[in-house]
């Protein structure tokens, strides 16, 4: 009894023992609530977060799932779905949907379509016919596109084009269009693919190699003639050439007859006339850019030979 | 220095304008630019003329010379004159035209040089391997008038030659002949197409003005809407003929395309063709003679203003043929007969 007493040092004497033992046990259950409390408390709160974090995925898929029936394919809206579900955790794999493997089908055809000009001879079809692309090309140098447009109908003609002026198109189409119109295809690339060729040949001795000419280039349109003065050597002695190239085959880059003379002189020793010779053989056998490459290189050779 | 070159130096250079001097001086590349140097370019321009005259005798510049700078000049004001296209043929099967400019220049100069005793011809190279040539006529007693001459524009292996137009038409056919044979073609005809604008004729008879091809390359939208019905504009305004207005744009885009138009002044139709009338016994309806009238359009620039006429309300789309066809005929003449 003195001991409820001594407990409560204001020397209240209520309840005893029994109520002494009461309110400890209170306290005990108190005390042992206060620390099971955070538990709950955080068991609690992150199954309310994770409760959360579901109802927000399930909210956005629902949302994406609304927006792609507005608005069908696109790939916007792919976009949107991927920085929806981007906060999920990482181990989540999402799946890939359908129209996600059909929109990397459409994109590779997309690709492989546009690849298709390398091949020198490509198409589009039109709402009338076809738009055939022709791309030249020449020792691995893509050169100009010509294009045509083909109305197909009887008869198949040609709606308008791109082809220049001076390449023969009326004569092949008046030939081969209606009768066979890959043999038509083919020509025209083989006349085109040469005249493009010609033409970077005659722009690359323009731009290049103009210190070995010792005046301007003389060229047509077709480029099936060329006309030029020229030295081996572009600062030496040597004594300037004429050469004239004429390419009487359209479908060809090399020429069919060359003709070199040593300027202003008629009879030539037997050296000299091999020389003049060997230049001629140079100019029927070899494009032209590499002729005067390789005079480029003669010229090196020498002036390190004369250095060592 | 010759005086009647020396004046021909003085009115060619007096023509230039102020602005354009040092340009067009430097593109004629006589006098070099050390000398132009020289010249002081801020007085006034009757001073600087006789500078520059006298800067061109100290150099001895000949006639030819004066007549590069005039074709110069020209080049650089090719829309003072009115052209005129000429096609030539040649018979089918022929050989490869091997062309050499310079065999061109010489043979053209011979046979104008054997009809006319009286001619200066002088030659300008210029690109894309065309050459323009300038002609003086002369007769078999007069010198060559420096004042009235003709230009040609030719390009190499094609069959167009355009030539602006002159007064002294008898020398025409000497013209013709020249270019046709130095051009190894065998016959030359005038096409009904004339226009200021050199630039606008290339593009018609070398057919050059739709040049916007379907690719699988190309990223540019094909169907721009061009003519201005912008749908999403204000929503106070309502389009009550939408459908129509949409049509005419429609066909007017199929009829024109998406390129910009060749450039032309005019279209001139002459009519020689019946009267039609629907109501019986007016006066023009019984006749049986043709009536003869000539209709001109006229614009700036035709074709545009062909193609804005639809959509703008003032005529039905789609317009005539005889409109139309103009840039994919080569004609802006026409003579329209009873068939």
């Amino acid at each position: 009894m003195e001991l409820a007493d001594t407990l409560r040092p204001d020397g209240d004497p209520k309840g005893g023992v029994l109520a002494h033992l009461e309110r400890l046990e209170t306290r005990m259950h108190r005390s042992r609530k206060k620390l099971e409390e955070p538990q709950t408390v955080q068991a609690e709160e992150s199954a309310l977060v994770t409760e959360i974090q579901k109802l927000r995925r399930l909210r956005d898929k629902l949302r994406a799932e609304v927006k792609r029936r507005q608005a069908g394919f696109g790939l916007l809206h792919i976009l949107q779905v991927k920085a929806s579900t981007a906060n999920v955790e990482p181990d989540q794999t999402w799946e890939i949907t359908e129209q996600e493997v059909l929109e990397r089908k459409w994109e590779n055809l997309k690709a492989v379509l546009q690849a298709y000009r390398f091949t020198g001879l490509s198409g589009k079809l039109t709402s009338r016919g076809v738009c055939v692309c022709i791309s030249t090309a020449f020792e691995g140098n893509l050169l100009d596109s010509y294009f045509m447009d083909l109305i197909v109908q009887k008869p198949l003609r040609i709606h308008r084009h791109s082809v220049p002026v001076f390449i023969p198109l009326e004569e092949l189409s008046a030939k081969y269009l209606e009768t066979n119109i890959q043999h038509f295809l083919f020509t025209l690339c083989e006349y085109l693919n040469a005249y493009s060729g010609r033409k970077y040949q005659a722009d690359r001795l323009q731009s290049d190699f103009a210190a070995f000419l010792a005046g301007p280039l003389q060229r047509n349109s077709l480029c099936n003639l060329l006309s030029f003065t020229y030295k081996v050597e572009p600062r030496g002695q040597s004594f300037p050439l004429c050469a004239r190239l004429l390419y009487k085959d359209l479908t060809r880059t090399l020429p069919t007859d060359v003709t070199v003379t040593y300027q202003g002189m008629d009879a030539l020793s037997t050296s000299w006339e091999e020389q003049r010779a060997s230049q001629e053989n140079l100019f029927r056998t070899k494009p032209l850019h590499h002729v005067f490459t390789s005079f480029a290189r003669k010229g090196e050779m020498l002036d390190m030979s004369l250095v060592s | 220095m010759d005086e009647t070159v020396a004046e021909f130096f003085k009115r060619t250079i007096l023509k230039i304008p102020m602005a354009e001097m040092m340009t067009i001086l430097k593109a004629w590349d006589f006098l070099s630019e050390n000398q132009l140097q020289t010249v002081n370019f801020r007085q006034r321009k009757e001073s600087l003329v006789q500078d520059l005259v006298l800067l061109c005798e100290k150099k001895r510049a000949s006639l030819n010379d004066a007549a590069i700078l005039d074709i110069v000049y020209t080049q650089f004001h090719r829309h003072q004159k009115v052209w005129d296209v000429f096609r030539m043929s040649r018979e089918p099967g022929e050989d490869i035209d091997l062309f050499d400019m310079e065999q061109f220049k010489r043979s053209f100069k011979k046979i104008l040089q054997r009809a006319l005793k009286n001619v200066t011809i002088s030659f300008r190279d210029a690109e894309e391997n065309a050459v323009w040539i300038r002609i003086a006529w002369g007769s078999q007693y007069r010198k060559p008038n420096q004042y009235r001459p003709v230009y040609v524009v030719y390009y190499s292996q094609t069959p167009y030659a355009f030539t602006s137009s002159s007064q002294l038409r008898s020398n025409i056919p000497l013209l013709g002949q020249a270019l046709t044979i130095a051009s190894k073609h065998h016959q030359i005809m005038k096409m009904d197409l004339r226009s200021r604008y050199l630039d606008s004729l290339k593009a018609i008879v070398f057919k050059q003005y739709n040049q916007t091809f379907e690719t699988h390359n190309s990223t540019t939208p094909l169907h721009e809407r061009s003519l201005g019905l912008d749908i999403n504009m204000d929503s106070r305004i309502i389009h009550e003929n939408r459908i129509e207005k949409e049509r005419v744009q429609r066909v007017t885009q199929e009829t024109f395309g998406y390129y910009p138009q060749p450039r032309l002044e005019f279209a001139q139709y002459k009519l020689e063709t019946k009267f039609k009338s629907d109501l019986n016994g007016g006066i023009l309806a019984e006749r049986e003679e043709p009536l003869r009238c000539l209709i001109k359009f006229s614009s700036p620039h035709l074709l545009e203003a062909l193609k804005a006429l639809a959509p703008a309300g003032i005529a039905d789309a789609p317009l005539s043929p005889l409109l139309t066809c103009i840039p994919n005929k080569g004609m802006n003449y026409f003579k329209i007969r009873d068939k």
